[in-house]
């Protein structure tokens, strides 16, 4: 079977603009449909990959050929589930959206189109260029998204998490020229093509700093503290679905970054902020965890707790062990999937306490509503990473990763596993237990949120079940990402 | 004829042109102004076109004569739009782009 | 079919069980059905358990280890693990306790849990703990032990938090999910230091290379034993992380006989005992363990003889026996470590039972200051719970009697410090002894109260619903806990449980009598066949010697506990008078709970305050996105400078930057 990534790619897109053309009523189904084919290629090529291989189904045309742009597309095991991820992270969200979003429905829902369009474009490019593009162009739809449709001081949101973005992305662009410009060849010809610049080197001093830009640009993206200023009014200010896919999918673009980019390019670069890397994520791990555990909004803990997963996958990728940078991958996968459906709860609990989102107005819920119960119930446990969840494996393997060279940060790093039980069972228990806060008018969870989150927690019951179906998958490419890294580090050490 | 008189003649006609629209609060008056400035550029580009001896400097200068027609049709079009609502005629009270 | 597909089939039975009840519950599966259909699922897990025994009794001694795997769990680079279960006399003699004492637990909770709202959640819940406790025991690789610890964590959680109206229910629920998270992580860590020294995740690999790369005490094996026991003492409530499991008493009366007493907290046991290959080549962390299982279990006896709370006595003597074992298992006397793990399943979850009926009988009631005078109004209930208390306080030929003084009598044959571990066991007998019988005194005998008197006239009190703890009232929408109360004296269900129990608890000992008999130690033989104490057993006579110093502690502390509280009742309020401090300090259970708040609770609540109220508002928001935004803020005011808006300064401009390239090309080219 052959499988042509630009389908899947400007599928979305395709879709959206169709519904530009439609009647404002249809617009919606047609994205919805758009995603849904999405998910269905999604699948198809899950089922096709080949893990044992490198990278597939390669689409290698000229796009800029002046500048050495090339617009090159592929799948390997790092950007496969990511690939997936997006496909089903989009389907319950523009589900829940279909029926939930009235206000400019054709204009929404174009920009819900081209998000995908763009995530999909970011995770699938093997152009450094092409992957700049669409990291860019991921903004433009989440920008209109939350200054058009979001609430409260919506205006400074976006404004907040353009600047931040942007300038990370401008210091990102800035870094990239010049590692095209400066990994030319005498004689050469430029070009941005992630296997000619992985061929290519640039001098050790250079590559430190540009590491040190589009770190600058990914953390910003992931969040990670001290970046992530952006994150409390844009979490608050966001339409639910927006948020859900924000945190749930956006945020992994940063991480998937190092992996794609960072690491096989520019390892001595990345070996040299190791240690740096490392401590920002352990920082974040607890700054996050600790920074939940005091949030009253909904949304916030689940921002802060963004943050500290974040936190593990940076940690899992920067310990630069092949089992560390296995759970991150996977922690990737986990953490989009336990985060979206956590974010449509919060928007059905809203629905339910009128539009509270605040735990200490909120509670006594699970009684009127055992099966949103039992669903968030599940999903509480996989975000605190329960063994016997995909999470707890990725988180496992993380640590076992940096146990492996670095104890100590592994040991502290372990405290935000403790830290994370308390504030998901706060938030669970906040929501569902205890007596009923004041305006909270419990009630089941309707068919379209089920529709929604029921498959996304069967997904995470799945993967709990039989991890091995994501890790036999991602385990070539993730070692072959590190390997150089890794290698220098060793050297290094040696030394 | 030296080639010397015409281009004085040129910048003269540019200078008050150039003068007229930075002084002349009324639009009709700008414009006009600004066709100064065109035929000014024109007047250089045929003189030149003359002393080379090459058709291209008369074949732009009428290329500038479109942009010209073109530029005052939008022109007066914007000054009766504004006259028909009642705006003065003023370009000074036309400073919605300040920042 | 081969001992493992009977290993499955133990797995698969309550599993099972969990989804019919919870996806019959959406069909509308309501009334007592669900009961019924948990305790069918745990009665085939039990059956299957015969069948695994079996099996495995028909294999030559030395290959009674089966392993059998379903599918690869998760394997990159050298982390390599399968779902795989391990079947072996170990494994299978938990499960038959597990699965046996979940029976009846189950038939005992169709009664008693009837008419709460919350019945077939109930059943669900429970039928999912047993699947993740015989997980836990069939699990035969130290993931899918993890999994299986967590998930009787979880399972834990959710019934002690079961009445989740009650906040101090919710409140118990987080703290002990919390502090069997803790445990989980060590046993994370400890893990990784196996799996990076020997290569190997699954008990049988750990173990053949552990002999090879650990040399004796070695550094690493100690740290990872430490961290072993982190993970068994927040899971068996040993001290200093034993503050869960009082409160988890907040739980419906079942959890605690089921989970709180006989199965969960015995896991850290087992897990000793399954690593003890371990163990003995670090006997520095063994010693460590026997320590702390002495201390818990003195600590924890004073204890109960202070606080007034019947659920709770029990809880702390709960604790005080599994440091029993603990210490048992530490000084590697396997056989009587888990034949106390299985006596006190047994007597254990019947006081429990015991209990659940007299708070029933008192409306909800648990202080044992408003109990006294049950011995007529329920006689059965009065006889089991003597039984129970009979075998609990190791009184002479009851179960309890030989499995404790079989573990004080290992320790004492270890010879030098270990004594003084011994003499403070036979001291928490004497105390066990006591409370035990404080607690039959005090709520059988004495003049009966007006609840008492009530039930003799055939009345169950009821009170207006009112959480024990705090005397907050309930609320009644929900229906839980039920309205009705139901004692085992009207409820068939409860008598058929509590009887075998109580024959199990007086009579279960002869299984493993010194001199007699030795099923328990046989049977377990395969599995600690390579135990170095392996002939080290005490001599029957010096057992003997034991058990009649053991006995006479026993008469001695409920004759001690006879004359305080019937003979001369008033006698301890004396003594309390004259020892405030003491009592306050016994009754405050040391303070290890307000420590605990002190040292951990409130520093990270601090800590969250600050970073909201400092570290956001001052360095995120003002250093970092102030900054950010302060320079984008100051280059566009300047460029909004020179947008004034006038035409005539746009030409200006433009002129003025015509004129100036023109003058450059000027001069650039003269």
């Amino acid at each position: 079977m052959t499988i042509h990534l630009s389908i899947i790619l400007f599928l979305p897109l395709a879709t959206g603009l169709l519904g530009a053309f439609l009647p404002r009523g249809l617009a919606r189904w047609a994205v919805l449909a758009g995603t849904v084919a999405v998910l269905a290629y999604t699948v198809a090529l899950l089922a096709d990959f080949d893990g044992g291989g490198g990278l597939q189904y390669v689409t290698d045309d000229e796009w800029i050929p002046e500048l050495g742009i090339r617009y090159q597309l592929g799948i390997d095991g790092l950007n496969l589930f990511m690939v997936a991820l997006t496909a089903i992270a989009w389907v319950p969200c523009t589900l829940v959206a279909a029926f939930r979003q009235h206000d400019r429905p054709k204009l929404f829902f174009f920009n819900l189109a081209l998000a995908e369009t763009a995530v999909l474009g970011a995770f699938l490019a093997q152009d450094l260029a092409l992957f700049i593009v669409f990291f860019d162009l991921m903004l433009v739809p989440f920008y209109f998204m939350i200054g058009g449709w979001g609430t409260g001081d919506r205006v400074r949101a976006t404004t907040k998490f353009m600047i931040y973005t942007l300038a990370g992305s401008l210091l990102m662009l800035a870094a990239a020229v010049a590692l095209g410009v400066l990994s030319t060849p005498d004689g050469g010809e430029i070009s941005f093509s992630l296997a000619d610049l992985q061929q290519r080197s640039v001098s050790e001093g250079t590559q430190q700093w540009m590491v040190l830009l589009f770190a600058l640009a990914f953390f910003v993206k992931a969040p990670l503290f001290p970046l992530h200023g952006w994150v409390p009014e844009t979490y608050r200010s966001s339409p639910i679905v927006t948020i859900a896919l924000l945190s749930g999918v956006l945020s992994k673009v940063g991480v998937y970054g190092f992996l794609r980019i960072v690491l096989p390019v520019m390892p001595e670069g990345a070996q040299h902020w190791q240690e740096l890397f490392i401590i920002v994520a352990v920082f974040s791990i607890l700054y996050g965890s600790i920074l939940a555990f005091s949030q009253d909004n909904l949304r916030l803990v689940l921002a802060y707790s963004s943050i500290a997963q974040l936190g593990f996958i940076v940690l899992g990728i920067f310990a630069l062990e092949d089992k560390g940078a296995q759970g991150a991958v996977f922690q990737m996968l986990n953490h989009g999937l336990v985060v979206v459906p956590l974010f449509l709860i919060v928007g059905v609990i809203a629905e339910r306490a009128r539009g509270s989102e605040s735990l200490s107005e909120l509670g006594g819920m699970a009684f009127r509503a055992p099966v949103l119960a039992a669903l968030f119930l599940i999903i509480t446990f996989a975000t605190l990473a329960m063994p016997g969840s995909g999470n707890f494996v990725g988180e496992l393997l993380v640590l076992f990763g940096t146990f492996e060279d670095k104890l100590v940060y592994g040991l502290v790093a372990s405290v935000g596993v403790v830290l994370a039980a308390v504030y998901m069972i706060r938030v669970f228990q906040g929501t569902m237990h205890n007596r009923p806060g004041p305006d909270v008018e419990p009630g089941e969870i309707d068919g379209l949120h089920l529709a929604a989150i029921a498959p996304l927690v069967a997904v995470i019951v799945a993967l709990g079940v039989y991890p091995h179906f994501v890790v036999h998958r991602t385990e070539k490419a993730t070692t072959a990402a590190i390997q150089e890294a890794r290698g220098i580090g060793q050297e290094v050490a040696n030394r | 004829m030296d080639i010397t008189w015409f281009l004085v003649l040129s910048a003269f006609l540019f200078a008050i042109g150039a003068a007229g629209v930075l002084t002349r609060r009324n639009p009709l008056v700008v414009l006009l102004c600004l066709e100064l400035m065109l035929n000014a550029g024109n007047l250089a580009l045929v003189a030149f076109s003359r002393m080379h001896g090459g058709q291209a400097g008369q074949v732009f200068a009428l290329i500038v004569m479109v942009i010209a027609a073109c530029e005052v049709v939008i022109g007066l079009g914007i000054i009766v739009a504004m006259y028909r609502n009642r705006l003065p005629i003023d370009i000074d009270e036309m400073s919605e782009l300040r920042g | 079919m081969s001992g493992t597909s009977y290993g499955w089939l133990v797995l698969a039975f309550p599993l099972v069980g969990t989804l019919a009840i919870a996806f019959g519950w959406l069909g509308g599966l309501r009334g007592r059905t669900a009961g019924w259909i948990a305790s069918g699922a745990i009665f085939g897990a039990f059956l299957s358990a015969i069948g695994a025994l079996i099996q495995l009794q028909d294999q030559p001694e030395e290959s009674r280890s089966l392993v059998d795997s379903a599918w690869t769990y998760v394997a990159t680079g050298d982390v390599k693990v399968d779902l795989a279960i391990l079947v072996d006399p170990l494994s299978v003699f938990m499960c038959l306790v597990v699965s046996g004492v979940s029976f009846l637990i189950h038939v005992y909770s169709v009664a008693y849990m009837g008419g709460d709202r919350g019945y077939t959640r109930f059943f669900a819940y429970l039928n999912f703990f047993v699947f993740s406790m015989l997980l836990l025991v069939l699990a035969s690789n130290f993931v899918l032990l993890i999994v299986g610890w967590a998930f009787v964590g979880a399972a834990s959680y959710l019934l002690i938090s079961f009445w989740y109206r009650r906040e101090t229910a919710t409140r118990a629920g987080i703290k002990a999910f919390v502090i069997n998270v803790i445990g989980d992580v060590g046993l994370v860590v400890a893990a990784f230091l196996l799996l990076d020294q020997t290569g190997a995740l699954d008990y049988a690999g750990v173990f053949a290379q552990a002999d090879h790369v650990f040399g004796h005490n070695d550094g690493t094996l100690v740290a990872a034993c430490l961290l072993i026991l982190v993970g068994a003492f927040a899971k068996s409530a040993q001290l200093p992380l034993h503050t869960w499991l009082p409160d988890a008493m907040e739980g419906p009366t079942p959890v605690s006989a089921l989970i709180h007493a006989a199965t969960m907290v015995t896991a850290g046991v087992y897990l000793i005992a399954r690593t003890h290959p371990l163990f003995e080549l670090a006997p520095a962390a063994a010693d460590v363990g026997a320590i702390i299982g002495t201390a818990t279990l003195v600590f924890a006896a004073t204890v109960a003889v202070a606080v007034t709370d019947l659920k709770r006595t029990i809880a702390y003597s709960t604790i005080s026996q599994i440091g029993y074992m603990v210490l048992g298992v530490s000084v590697f006397a396997y056989g009587a470590g888990m034949f106390h793990l299985m006596t006190h399943a047994f007597f254990k979850a019947l006081l429990f039972m015991g209990a659940g009926s007299v708070i029933s009988a008192m409306g909800g009631i648990q202080d044992m200051d408003r109990m006294g005078g049950f011995r007529k109004a329920m006689p059965f209930t009065f006889a089991a719970f003597t039984a129970g208390a009979l075998a609990l306080a190791a009184f002479p030929f009851t179960s309890g009697f030989f499995s404790k003084d079989e573990i004080l009598a290992f320790t004492l044959e270890r010879g030098g410090w270990y004594v003084v571990l011994a003499i403070a066991g036979y001291a928490g007998a004497a105390l066990t002894a006591f409370y035990a019988f404080r607690m039959v005194f005090r709520v059988f005998y004495g003049n009966p109260v007006e609840e008492a008197r009530e039930l003799e006239q055939g009345h169950i009190a009821h009170h207006p619903p009112s959480n024990p703890a705090t005397g907050e009232p309930e609320d009644t929408d929900v229906g839980f806990p039920a309205e009705e109360h139901h004692i085992a004296e009207r409820e068939w269900p409860m008598r058929a449980a509590m009887g075998p129990l109580a024959v199990l608890a007086l009579l279960a000992g002869v299984v493993q009598v010194p001199g007699v008999s030795d099923v328990i130690e046989k049977f377990l033989e395969p599995t600690f066949a390579d135990s170095h104490f392996h002939d080290t057993a005490p001599s029957d006579s010096s057992e003997w010697v034991g058990l009649l110093l053991g006995g006479l502690i026993s008469v001695a502390g409920i004759a001690a506990a006879y004359h305080a509280y019937v003979r001369r009742r008033g006698i301890t309020l004396q003594l309390r008078d004259r020892f405030p401090r003491v009592h306050a300090f016994l009754v405050n259970k040391w303070y290890f709970d307000e420590l605990f708040e002190a040292l951990f609770v409130r520093p990270v609540a601090t800590a969250g305050g600050f970073g909201r109220a400092v570290i956001e508002t001052r360095f995120v928001q003002g250093f970092i996105v102030g900054g950010a935004t302060g320079v984008v803020r100051v280059g566009s005011s300047l460029a909004r400078a020179v947008q004034t808006g006038y035409l005539r300064a746009y030409a200006l401009l433009l002129l003025l930057g015509v004129a100036l390239l023109i003058l450059y090309f000027l001069l650039a080219s003269s």
